[in-house]
């Protein structure tokens, strides 16, 4: 029996312009729990879809029990008994949760008839494992987010996995789901089976995991060594190569501020109720919450994407009804930044110019006039250079730059439209660590000069650092809000207690 | 009004009260329409139509789409013909024949669509094209005229009171369709790839595989409806399919299917196809202009476009129970 029951050593991998692993090692033992730490873009995801078989590593090999294998497809990793839950949703909504459950087995008998009540039946061991009290029948689109994904855990367990990996499996969770989640893994690794568990939760990565690696901007930073003995500073310096700061920031004094955005309670057509939120101007307020609490459908709502059913929207001290996006930016100029970049914020085929200037156009074409790139570019080249976009030119196509450039642009694209309030999803999801304090200091000057800010974000370090005051946001409803002190540890856990209590409810 | 909220969220209810609704009142304006001999020539039309929806609807459960429908079943229509003219082929073989162009010629299909990853849309714009030519090609735009008495007769002839020939092979593949959409691997994968294909793929499901398949029942649906026409209309016309693009959408359109895939509906998309059999043939019998047939179609699939927005919309606040 070979020492480690999985290897990955020396794993390269590139995409056109980036190399996003640079010799890679992990090595897994049987019976066992391996966190996989790293921030966003360091690479973690990367190497766990070269483990899965979705990618093909450019260098380097993977061992399962010592004998070098070759992973083409993600059958070929299923086949080996390699199981994985994905960071980004894979169930079919209109499939029933057991048929989701054993989609992959179904997958490979494409004639033999399906039994149902059978297959219900056997989902039903993988959701009591999970404690998870739903009907096999049930459609998938009628679960919550937090179901969903201890769905796509059952999903992995059923496929009797001997190496399973578990991309952020928490992010949506409830601290109880968490809890049964940890019992289940636990119970598993006394079973024998060799896990990898990514989370940006240091503390669940403590409580639960055996072995470490960390990965920096595509390296190691820390290869398959014991956990113990090492402390929450300790992995945060593996992380991002130095100490954890919270900017040290002066507290700043809204009490004489007006209010740029405000919402009274404010329900929506996505399910929000009573929505109490006020921005002041020059104020940045973040809005906390897991993934699933309704903070990105908020901001869809307050940018006239969806409708705001009960309550009033005021800008400015005035109730207004925002009727449309179009409505939104160039009649009462609010700006949203979304956490999806490349679906959501850029046109990745377009160049800088067409991209930073969308939001201009309106405005400049208003008397008839033709948009010429000089009349556009004479508008958005001066945010452009203030946030010091490193483009080769205002012509090159925005899918050719960083994530911290495209970045760039979509704040940008915002602050040459004008808007005197700027809701920003997820700032920096997916850049590195640099462009992500610039950033920070960006949208703190930009309320310095009067902007309101709305900053979404699960990054408790970034909201601690970016807010003045911080709205909990569970279920669709705001639990509380609380003026930030810069205190990590205080905020932290006044945060979590704000969740929490809903749970002990 | 529960019972009607239960039933109001199948995709059947709708358009089955809508069919009956209409069954009634055309039938209470003109006594004719249920008399046998025109609810016979309402089911020879339903099944061919149905075989032109079912062609379709198989690619709109994994959210593409088949332009080519209309001219795969219409170079298997005159195949079939011109193999019994020309060659004297029997009967059987070259309808075999005919079926195995149309198989082929949705493989093609299939296999440049997922070799290439080119929308299907633009891909099945030009096997349209193809196929049509190879058609007028052959045919020189000249029907072929030798079709056998027997497959006149059954083309026409019914076997039990009203019912035609023609509707039991349409019957069986109508049955194998919902046996194989709802209890068949290979169809839930179908369903699978048009409801999240990202996830279909990261289950191990083979993306390639499935679209080629769902393109080869296409291709092979499509050349039977062809082949069937050819027998009702007991001539080989080269213009067979020409009109069938508008209706193969619209019936499982009716019948509640999501255009973006991962749900159609086999019985919901058949009672479209007989609500739109029903309307054209309410036009005819009070005699007015065929062209009002497209315009009611038109008005029909955005009736049933809308209706289906108005169910999402219903369904949605389930999502967070």
């Amino acid at each position: 029996m070979a020492e480690f029951l999985f290897e990955a050593l020396g794993i390269s991998k590139s995409f056109p312009g980036v190399m996003a692993l640079q010799d890679v090692s992990l090595q897994m033992r049987e019976a066992s729990i391996h966190a996989l730490l790293g921030e966003n873009g360091a690479g973690k995801s990367t190497l766990i879809k070269i483990i899965t078989g979705i990618h093909r590593p450019d260098a380097g090999e993977l061992r399962l029990a010592g004998t070098p294998i070759e992973l083409t497809s993600p059958r070929d990793a299923m086949a080996k008994r390699i199981g994985v839950v994905h960071q980004e949703r894979n169930l079919i909504p209109r499939f029933s949760v057991g048929e989701n459950i054993y989609l992959e087995q179904l997958a490979g008998r494409p004639l033999k008839p399906l039994r149902y009540p059978e297959l219900y039946r056997q989902s039903r061991k993988w959701l009591d494992l999970l404690d998870l009290d739903v009907d096999p029948a049930t459609p998938v689109s009628r679960l919550s987010v937090a179901k969903m994904q201890l769905v796509e855990i059952a999903k992995a367990l059923a496929l009797d996995s001997r190496v399973l990996l578990l991309d952020e499996p928490t992010a949506s969770l409830t601290p109880h789901e968490t809890v049964t989640l940890f019992k289940v893994l636990k119970r598993l690794r006394d079973d024998g089976v060799s896990m990898l568990f990514v989370s940006h939760k240091l503390e669940e990565v403590g409580e639960l995991c055996d072995q470490v690696t960390v990965l920096r901007d595509g390296r190691n930073a820390a290869h398959s060594q014991p956990l113990q003995g090492l402390g929450r500073q300790d992995l945060v310096q593996l992380m991002i190569g130095r100490k954890e700061q919270i900017a040290d920031w002066p507290a700043r004094n809204f009490a004489a501020a007006t209010p740029a955005l405000a919402l009274k309670g404010v329900s929506t057509i996505l399910g929000h109720r009573d929505i109490d939120l006020t921005v002041k101007r020059g104020e940045i307020l973040g809005l906390y919450g897991l993934v699933g609490a309704g903070r990105t459908e908020l901001a869809k709502c307050i940018i006239g994407q969806f409708a705001v059913t009960e309550g009033s929207v005021e800008i400015q001290g005035k109730a207004v009804k925002i009727a449309s996006v179009a409505d939104a930016i160039h009649r009462h100029g609010i700006g949203y930044v979304s956490e999806d970049r490349k679906a959501e914020g850029l046109i990745l085929m377009h160049s800088v110019l067409a991209n930073a200037g969308i939001t201009v156009w309106r405005n400049l074409g208003r008397h008839g006039l033709p948009l010429t790139d000089g009349r556009i570019r004479s508008r958005i080249e001066p945010f452009v250079r203030r946030l010091e976009v490193r483009t080769p030119s205002l012509a090159q196509l925005v899918g050719n730059l960083s994530g911290g450039n495209q970045q760039k642009i979509s704040v940008a694209k915002w602050l040459a439209a004008g808007v005197k309030v700027l809701i920003v999803d997820e700032p920096s999801v997916g850049i590195d660590i640099k462009t992500k304090a610039y950033l920070h200091e960006l949208l703190r000057e930009l309320s310095d000069t009067g902007t309101a800010v709305l900053v979404i974000t699960s990054d408790m370090p970034e909201m601690i650092t970016l807010a003045d005051r911080i709205a909990v946001m569970n279920d669709y409803r705001i639990e509380g809000t609380i003026t930030n002190t810069r205190d990590y540890e205080e905020m932290s856990s006044r945060i979590m207690s704000l969740i929490h209590r809903v749970e002990a409810a | 009004m529960q019972f009607l909220s239960r039933y109001g969220r199948t995709d059947w209810f709708g358009p089955l009260l809508v069919t009956i609704l209409a069954a009634i009142i055309v039938g209470s304006l003109s006594p004719s329409f249920l008399s046998a001999f025109n609810i016979q020539v309402l089911l020879l039309a339903v099944a061919i139509n149905a075989l032109v929806a079912y062609s379709q609807m198989i690619i709109i459960a994994i959210g593409e789409m088949n332009l080519s429908v209309g001219a795969i079943g219409g170079l298997a229509a005159i195949s079939f013909a011109g193999m019994m003219q020309v060659w004297h082929m029997p009967i059987l073989p070259a309808a075999l024949l005919g079926i195995l162009i149309g198989l082929l010629g949705g493989i093609i299909n299939g296999v440049i669509i997922s070799l290439t990853g080119i929308s299907a849309f633009v891909i099945t714009l030009a096997s349209l094209s193809i196929y049509k030519g190879v058609n007028l090609g052959i045919t020189e735009a000249q029907p072929f005229y030798g079709i056998p008495n027997l497959v006149k007769h059954l083309g026409n002839a019914p076997f039990l009171g009203p019912l035609p020939w023609l509707i039991i092979p349409t019957a069986i593949v109508g049955f194998g369709l919902w046996l194989m959409l709802t209890r068949l691997p290979i169809g839930r994968c179908i369903l699978a790839v048009g409801g999240n294909r990202h996830a279909a793929e990261l289950s191990g499901i083979s993306i390639r595989l499935t679209v080629i398949v769902a393109h080869a029942l296409s291709g092979a649906i499509a050349a039977l409806a062809g082949i069937l026409l050819c027998a009702r209309l007991q001539i080989g016309q080269p213009t067979i399919g020409d009109d069938w693009l508008i209706l193969s959408f619209a019936a499982p359109v009716i019948g509640g299917a999501v255009l973006t895939g991962g749900h159609v509906s086999v019985g919901a998309t058949t009672l479209g196809v007989v609500i739109v059999a029903i309307i054209t043939e309410a036009l005819v019998l009070f005699n007015i202009d065929p062209f009002l047939v497209q315009v009611v179609l038109g008005v029909l699939i955005l009736w049933a476009v809308g209706i289906n927005r108005l169910r999402e919309f219903r369904l949605k606040p389930l999502r967070r129970a």
